[in-house]
């Protein structure tokens, strides 16, 4: 479903991917740790093009990211859920979820709205259609960019650390929903430092350390025998704090 | 005496209500010609081009640092020798929409600009083209901050319009000049002429100052 080989990616003299080579099978479900500035973010930007990159080869549902004329196309059937939510301020819960179905999937109004409802409905927002980002708490406002997500029936869901920006109360019915949608079949890479999550529904996770992959295993190993000093580190201070 | 001059004075209301139709008239094509290639401009100056974006900077901060007269000058007096000749009217037109297209373009930037690039980036990550995360999620937010900006730009261009009466159209400040030849009271004349461009303005300010409070109100 997503396969890089030798990808490569500087930002100026930066090298911020090294040599990137990973292969995520369609329903699997793979969880990206690392600490700040390892290229978490750039890793998973990639794969819908909203980041470039300067050599080696992606392909994601058997499309060449470097064809940026299929990139439209790719984009609807890749959803991303971003840290800060970033909803549409000036549009209710359901017209953010509604507008790119409406726009780019050229649903009709009524089908939109129908298909919103159901998966606002589904991440517990029911009630919450009508209100706009601002009334929304910041755990409600990622449910329903998840939702707005969702709406494209997207074929992969990447998440940039969808909880961080949450206060702890609010991190558990986002993880939730995003549970749910893992066992369900999504394909799902998610950058986050939720342990939790990651031994729940994780098929593997990525240890990335200064933009290159250090380690990969499924969770069980990953956390009880972690084969890299590097990766023993991090995960002691991550686990302690 | 003041009661003797202002009967006298309104006895010219004809040319007066003639010059506020012209001020009215001409401010708002004026304005409407200016918003629309002021949008344009403000596309082009915060987009991604850099060398479009500088050369019309360039164009703009000509515009922004010479007075108004000088531009009513050239484009009245200058651009019928390289062969484009205007009427009175067409060339107030000009150059008020350009003007008004110059500073409206730095607003709408300025505006675009604000919007934060998470805003277009989950536009992008929906599949829409640069034109629909335009129209349908960066713009509207900008309208919504720069709208009492815009309003403030609208009172600007009515009084520069008053400009265009040196070179003969017959505004509201112009019928002022002529009502003065015969009513020696130029404090009374043009107190009535200030008055009438408060009439057009006041409405405007007070809309442009509801609009700021309301741009307050939402988003947070
Ligand atoms: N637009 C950019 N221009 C220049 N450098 C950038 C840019 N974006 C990211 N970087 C740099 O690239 C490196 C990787 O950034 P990235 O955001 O991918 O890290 P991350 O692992 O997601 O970190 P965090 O946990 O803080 O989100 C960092 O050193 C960062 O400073
Ligand atoms: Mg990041």
């Amino acid at each position: 479903m997503i396969e890089f080989s030798g990808v490569n990616k500087w930002f100026g003299s930066l090298h911020v991917l090294r040599d990137i080579s990973l292969t995520v099978a369609r329903g699997e479900v793979v969880v990206v740790c690392g600490p700040s500035g390892s290229g978490k973010s750039t890793l998973i930007r990639c794969i819908n093009g909203l980041e470039p990159f300067q050599s080696g080869r992606l392909l994601v549902d058997g499309t060449d990211l470097a064809d940026r004329k299929a990139l439209l196309r790719l984009r609807t059937e890749v959803g991303f859920v971003f840290q800060s939510f970033n909803l549409y301020p000036h549009k209710t819960a359901l017209e953010n979820v509604t507008l790119a179905p409406i726009h780019v999937r050229r649903l009709s109004r009524a089908q939109a709205e129908e298909r919103g409802r159901a998966l606002l409905e589904k991440v517990g927002l029911a009630d919450k259609m009508d209100s706009y980002p601002h009334q929304l708490s910041g755990g409600q406002q990622q449910r329903v960019a998840i939702a707005r997500s969702l709406c494209m029936q997207p074929k992969i869901m990447l998440f940039d650390e969808p909880t961080s920006a949450l206060d702890p109360e609010m991190i558990n019915e986002v993880l939730d929903v995003m549970v749910g949608l893992a066992r369900e079949g999504m394909t799902m890479m998610v950058v986050t430092h939720e342990m939790g999550f990651a031994r729940k529904v994780a098929d593997r996770v990525i240890f990335m350390d200064r933009g290159a992959i250090v380690e990969t295993a499924p969770p069980e190993t990953f956390f009880t025998a972690p084969a890299h000093a590097r990766t023993r580190d991090f995960l002691s201070k991550i686990l302690h704090q | 005496m003041v009661w003797f001059y202002l009967e006298r004075i309104f006895g010219y209301w004809p040319v007066l209500l003639k010059g506020m139709g012209m001020t009215i008239g001409l401010s708002l094509l004026s304005l409407v010609i200016g918003v629309a290639i002021g949008f344009g401009f403000g596309i082009i100056r915060a987009g991604r081009n850099r060398w479009a974006a500088r050369a019309l900077g360039l164009y703009i901060d000509f515009f922004r640092a010479t007075p108004f007269l000088v531009q009513v000058f050239i484009v009245f007096f200058i651009l019928p020798q390289v062969g484009i000749e205007l009427s009175a009217f067409a060339a107030g037109v000009v150059a008020l929409s350009n003007m008004a297209a110059c500073f409206i373009g730095e607003i709408v930037a300025a505006g675009l600009k604000a919007v934060p690039p998470g805003q277009s980036e989950a536009a992008l990550a929906s599949g829409m083209t640069r034109a629909q995360q335009m129209r349908l999620v960066v713009m509207p937010q900008a309208v919504r901050i720069i709208t009492p900006s815009l309003v403030g730009q609208f009172v600007l261009l009515i009084k520069d319009s008053s400009v265009v009466s040196a070179i003969g159209l017959l505004d509201l400040t112009r019928s002022g000049w002529l009502i003065v030849q015969s009513v020696p009271n130029g404090l009374l004349v043009f107190g009535i002429v200030g008055v009438g461009y408060f009439i057009i303005c006041y409405p405007l300010i007070h809309l442009s100052r509801r609009l700021e409070r309301r741009g307050q109100a939402a988003f947070l």
